[in-house]
This record gives structure tokens, sequence and C-alpha cells, in this order.
């Protein structure tokens, strides 16, 4: 198990993270979400060792992970960076050696890295000569050229084609497959929704949600219908007791119930509107709950 | 396939100086440097042995009594200060075919009564002139003398009393000492330069971040100042080599023990002053993001650097004076002083061990404050980070 248990930062005022905790299982892929500079690239340079955390820690299979820990970790910053003027070829190789591979062993498996995404040809040029979607697989392959034990891997999927997402996850999916935990942070909400086992979301530095993407469904599931009321004159659910009108467009309407409301009585409303073309409960996408998940102290306090 | 392997620090540092000295001897400025250091020292070897051997040798020839003419001309000759080489010829036809195919300077031909005469090709150097008018002139003399009955002129010989038997020598190991310091002002700007372009790159492209998942920042530290480090050495240790087997080669000093003794001390200091220097290039390197920063805040380490040398030079003039003296101890200083000092007298053990020690604390202090601050500023990689801020920022 990769535990991240109770982490605590400040920088100067700015409390940035305020106990986080999750828990990611090997072969197990963790999605991990929240608002720009809610803290995940804090917290997952903590874990790496850049980063000191006020409290708490990150465990690898019990232990606190410690620089020897970490050499079994590979690592993708935020913010992308390679030696602009060292070959690909050789600088996959130095990345493998610093995580702990012989000079054989590493020229092997930067070898075969090389040819896997794709950059045989490219293996002698200089990094900088290369396009941005290469210069992103050099990147990748420097994170997972020593076969590491543990994937973390700050936004991977920013600046990607769709063709490069769709290898990217493939590689990803590979490594799970391996039994590795993976943890990632993403703005691309529908593709941590296809790709995660389980997903965290960030917000006000803690976890206001963490579990299967199905799990969080359910606990938000019966809360969110849909109506389509094509004839409808806009607002007209507005004055609906217990009900709060999420989005509503030309007729097709988001309502969120409070608990114990009639949804028969939705349903009466909506008909003396006229036609009614589709009356459901809804699924919440993950973008939806991650709206609901950041959103939702703002409304308590504006209650209060 | 084999697990892998943890790694202690000396194999982390290993690591990072190997990829350091391979990235450089591909470098284009690198390659550059080293050739244009190189063609300039062979270019000043040969300067040397050209402007030597013009002022070499006046060669004569003598058509007539040889030997009675040999050594007026070679005593003529060292009272001129212009070194001699006497060949009798046979007769004048021999004296012009001598002339010609370029054997002689110039012919005396002083053969029987008629007058002596200088056969030259075109004109007859001054060096040449004087040997042979004074040799003529003083052997006229003593024939008039013996003509009138005197053998020999009572005249009181001069002694010459040398003040400095060696001050001639002591030129030269101050000139060796001055190429030296000058070899070592240019390396030492030179890889210091190179730390600096290496710890700005790392930052500005980002890698650091990458690096420091796997490494401390001082082991970055340690293995970027090691590589290049060991460059500079080689590339000093090969212009030594050069320098002196050069100068030995074409006869250049007389002074062949000193000239290697001076070299030996010059690679010396080039490795405490490059552990001192490249430490503060790298520190102050890692205060900012970009290489158009970079000239701001090496620059006063750089003019550090200028003085050192400018105090080096002027220490050739009066290696005893009091700055000369007192500036071969400052740490810093020291590397382009001492050198100088070591080669123009004698510099007591003492004064060179106090030299050393000094040295080498501040090279301590350097690394212990300067660590700091590089370990503070590394992950800084926006904008410029100040001195306060990165002494006072979290370590990791
Ligand atoms: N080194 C630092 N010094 C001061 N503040 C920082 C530092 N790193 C991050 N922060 C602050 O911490 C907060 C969280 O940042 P970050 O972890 O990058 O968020 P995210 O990756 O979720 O966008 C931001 O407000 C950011 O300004
Ligand atoms: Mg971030």
């Amino acid at each position: 198990m990769l535990d991240f248990d109770g982490l605590r930062k400040s920088f100067g005022d700015n409390h940035v993270l305020d106990g986080v905790g999750f828990t990611v299982a090997p072969g197990s892929m963790f999605g991990f979400v929240g608002s720009n500079g809610a803290g995940k690239t804090t917290t997952m340079r903590i874990a790496m060792g850049l980063v000191r955390a006020d409290a708490g820690e990150v465990r690898w299979h019990g232990r606190p992970l410690d620089p020897e820990a970490r050499r079994r970790v590979g690592y993708m910053p935020e913010e992308r960076g390679l030696y602009p003027k060292m070959k690909v070829g050789e600088q996959i190789t130095y990345f493998a050696r610093l995580h702990g591979l012989g000079a054989a062993e590493a020229a092997r498996a930067s070898e075969e890295w090389v040819e896997r995404l794709g950059l045989g040809e490219r293996r002698g040029d200089q990094v900088e000569k290369l396009s941005l979607g290469n210069q992103q697989r050099v990147q990748l392959a420097a994170a997972l050229v020593s076969r590491p034990e543990v994937l973390i891997l700050d936004e991977p999927f920013s600046g990607l084609d769709p063709i490069g997402v769709d290898s990217l996850a493939e590689a990803l999916l590979d490594q799970c497959r391996r039994g590795v935990p993976v943890v990632f942070s993403s703005h691309q909400l529908e593709l941590v929704e296809r790709l995660c086992d389980s997903v965290g979301i960030l917000a006000r530095g803690r976890m206001v949600a963490t579990g299967t993407v199905e799990e969080l469904r359910r606990r938000e599931a019966g809360r969110l219908l849909r109506v389509v009321v094509p004839d409808a004159p806009p607002h007209w659910a507005d004055r609906l007791p217990g009900v709060r009108v999420v989005s509503e467009q030309a007729g097709d309407t988001l309502l969120e119930l409070a608990d114990g409301t009639d949804d028969q009585a939705v349903l009466a409303a909506a008909l003396r509107t006229g036609r009614v073309t589709h009356f459901a409960w809804q699924q919440p996408t993950l973008v939806e709950l991650f709206r609901e998940a950041v959103a939702a102290p703002k409304a308590v306090e504006v209650a209060a | 396939m084999s697990e892998p392997r943890t790694l202690g620090s000396a194999a982390l540092v290993r690591l990072v100086a190997a990829r350091e000295i391979s990235a450089r001897i591909r470098d284009k400025n690198f390659i550059i440097s080293s050739v244009v250091i190189l063609v300039l020292l062979i270019g000043t070897l040969g300067l040397q042995v050209a402007l030597g051997s013009g002022g070499g040798q006046t060669r004569i020839g003598v058509v007539g009594d040889a030997a009675t003419l040999r050594p007026v001309l070679e005593a003529q000759g060292k009272a001129l200060d212009v070194a001699v080489d006497v060949q009798a010829l046979d007769d004048e036809a021999a004296a012009r075919a001598a002339i010609t195919d370029g054997d002689v300077d110039g012919v005396l031909i002083a053969d029987g009564g008629q007058q002596p005469e200088l056969l030259v090709e075109q004109t007859a150097s001054g060096s040449l002139q004087a040997v042979v008018q004074g040799a003529v002139a003083q052997l006229s003399v003593a024939e008039q003398l013996a003509a009138v009955g005197i053998a020999s002129l009572d005249v009181p010989e001069l002694t010459v009393t040398a003040i400095d038997p060696g001050a001639d020598q002591d030129g030269q190991r101050v000139v060796v000492a001055i190429i030296g310091i000058g070899v070592l002002y240019g390396l030492l700007i030179l890889f210091g330069q190179f730390v600096a372009q290496g710890v700005v790159e790392e930052k500005s492209s980002r890698v650091v971040e990458l690096l420091l998942a796997t490494m401390r920042p001082w082991q970055l530290l340690a293995g970027k100042i090691v590589g290049l480090g060991l460059l500079g050495l080689a590339q000093i240790v090969v212009i030594a080599a050069v320098g002196v087997t050069g100068a030995l080669a074409f006869d250049l000093v007389d002074i062949p023990g000193d000239l290697i003794g001076t070299a030996v001390s010059v690679v010396a200091w080039f490795v405490l002053g490059y552990a001192f220097y490249a430490s503060i290039f790298a520190v102050a390197a890692s205060l900012v993001s970009r290489q158009e920063d970079l000239g701001t805040v090496v620059m006063p380490t750089t003019l550090v650097l200028v003085v050192a040398f400018v105090i080096g030079i002027q220490a050739s003039a009066d290696p005893g004076g009091a700055l000369a003296v007192i500036t071969s101890y400052v740490p810093g200083l020291s590397p382009l002083v001492m050198p100088v000092r070591q080669a123009a007298g004698d510099v007591a053990l003492w004064e060179m061990a106090l030299a050393v020690v000094l040295m080498l604390v501040a090279i301590g202090l350097i690394v212990r404050l300067g660590g700091r601050v590089y370990a503070g500023a590394l992950l800084r990689t926006s904008g410029k980070t100040k001195l306060r801020e990165a002494l006072k920022a979290e370590r990791v």
C-alpha cells in the first residue's frame, strides 16, 4: 500500500495542506483532482522529498519513503525537465542509472524504452531538437525506465494531443497491470473517470472526497434529477419547495432535491408546464461530483 | 535482470561527475577554448625559439693566421656579449663560397701585409663589424707595441663582483610564474563559468527537480564541481607538460629544476583555487534561473579573480613587498600571488603552509554555507532568489 497520511504544510501564512491522507493499493490507479492551487503538486513533492511536510508522512509497504525507497519511485514533475542538450538515449540511460540500474542494464532498458515509445529514430538527437510531444515521451521514459515500484505523476496528460493521451493512458494501465500503484493529478476529469480505480478530490487543504467513482456516485445518487420540459417558461422550477436548480438550459433542467422532497411533486409541477420528455435520476459525472465537492462549504457559508 | 541496487553518495557523485565530463568534452566552447589555449602556448614557444636564434651566434670566417685571430675574435665577442664562432678558410675563393652558402656571416681576410678586409654578402651587422674591428685594432696595437720593443702592457685587471649572481635566473623564474598564473587565471575563469552555466542550465530547464528526486543537493553540487574540476586539472596538466617539455626541448630556460617546480606549484594552486572559485560560482549561479541573469551574480567573484591576477602580476615586480606578502595569505588571492612569490625568492615553508591552511578553511566555510544557499535556491525556478531568502528557505 502507498499511504499518504496526515500531511500538513504551510508556506508562511498560506496553509496549503491541512491533513491530507489517502491510500493507493498496488496495481490500482489513483486520480488526484483539485482546483488550481489546491495543493496537489505540494503533496506529490512531499512524497518525493522535494518539500518537507510540517506533519504527516508518506509510506510505501508501511515504511516511510526515504531517499533509498524513492529511488524506486518513478516521478514526473509538473514542470517538465530534461537536459536540453543531452541526447535522448543517453538521457534516459542517465536517469536509469540515477535510479540504481547498473551501466549495462541501464543502457539496455533505455534502448527498450526508446523503441517502445517510438523514439527509435531520434535516439541520437538532442532533446531540444524534438517536438513537444516527443519530449513528453522522453519524460515518461525517464520516469519508467528503472522499472519503478511506484509511479507519481503530476499532470502527465497536460499538453498531450488525443493520440498522446491514449498512448500515455495505455502505458499507465500497463504499469498498473504490473502491480504498480499509480498516482496522477489531472484536470481532465473524464479521463480520470475513465482510467482510475479511485479518485481523491482535494479542496481547502483536505481530501473532501475519496473512493471509487462508483462510491462517490452512490454518495451523491438520489439527489440529482434531470427533467426536460421543452415548453416550460424559464425559472419554472425556482419556487418549488425543497428543490435547488443546478442548471437550466432551454427546458433541460438539473435539479437537486433536499432530503424528504417528493419527486412526484416535482413531476406534477413539470407536467403543469406542458410536455415532459425526460424525467430521471441523474448519474452524476465526475465533473459534477467535483463541482459539488469543491463548492459545498461555500454554500454552507452563504447559508450561515 | 538484476534488481536495481542502492546507490551511495560516492556512486551518485561519480555518476554526476561522469555526465559533466562527457557533456563537456563534446561541447563546442570547451573544444575551441582548449585548442586556442594549446595553439597560444605552442605559438609562444615558437616565438621564443625564433627570437632566441636571432640574437645567437656570429659566424666569422678567417683567411690568414686563424690561430692568432681566433682567440682575439672570441675575446672581443665575449666583451661585446656576442657568441662568436670562428672558422678558418683557405683563400678568398673559399671565403666567397662560404658567404654565399650562408655558412658564415662574414670573412676577415688578413693574410700578409695589406689592409685587413671584411667580406660580407650585403652589409655587415653591427655586432659582426664591432667584433672584427675590435679584434683587428687590438692585434694591430699589439704588433705596433712589439715593434717598438714592448712585449706586454701592464694594464690593471678589472675585477667584476656580482651583487646578485642569480638575477638572470630569478628573472626567468618570475617570467615562468607569470605565464603560470596567467594560465591559472584563464582556467579558473573558464571552468568557473562552466560550473555556473551548468547550474543555471539545470534550473532553467527544470531538470533539477527530477535530479533532486534521486539525490541530495550537495551530491549534485559535488558531482558537478568534481567532474569539471577533473577536466580542468587534466587541461592544466597538459598545458604544464607541453609548456615545460617545449621550454626544455628548445633550451629556452637555464633553470629546468625551477621551471618544473613552478609548474607543479601552479598545478597544485589550481586545485585549491578551483575548489574555492567553483564553489562560489556554483552558489551564485543557483540564485538565478536564466542564463541572461548569470552575468550579474558572478560579476563580483570574477572581479575578485581579476584583482588577484593584477596583484599577482604586480607581485612579480616586487615579490617582497607588503602587498604581495599579505595577499599571498588571503584565501582567493593566494592562488595567484603565492606561486609568484615562490618563484621569485624563498618563501618559508610555514608561509606556504599558512596560505594553504587558510585557503582550506575558506573552502570548508564556502562549501558549508554555500551548500545551504544552493539547496535553498535550487527549486526556486522562477526569477532571482535573494541570498537571504535562500539561506532561510527550507532544505529537504
Ligand atoms: N515553494 C512555495 N512557496 C510558497 N508557496 C508555495 C510554494 N509552493 C506552492 N505554494 C503555494 O501552495 C499552494 C498550492 O500549490 P500547488 O501545490 O502547486 O497546487 P496545485 O498543484 O494543486 O495547483 C498555492 O497557493 C501555491 O502558491
Ligand atoms: Mg500543480
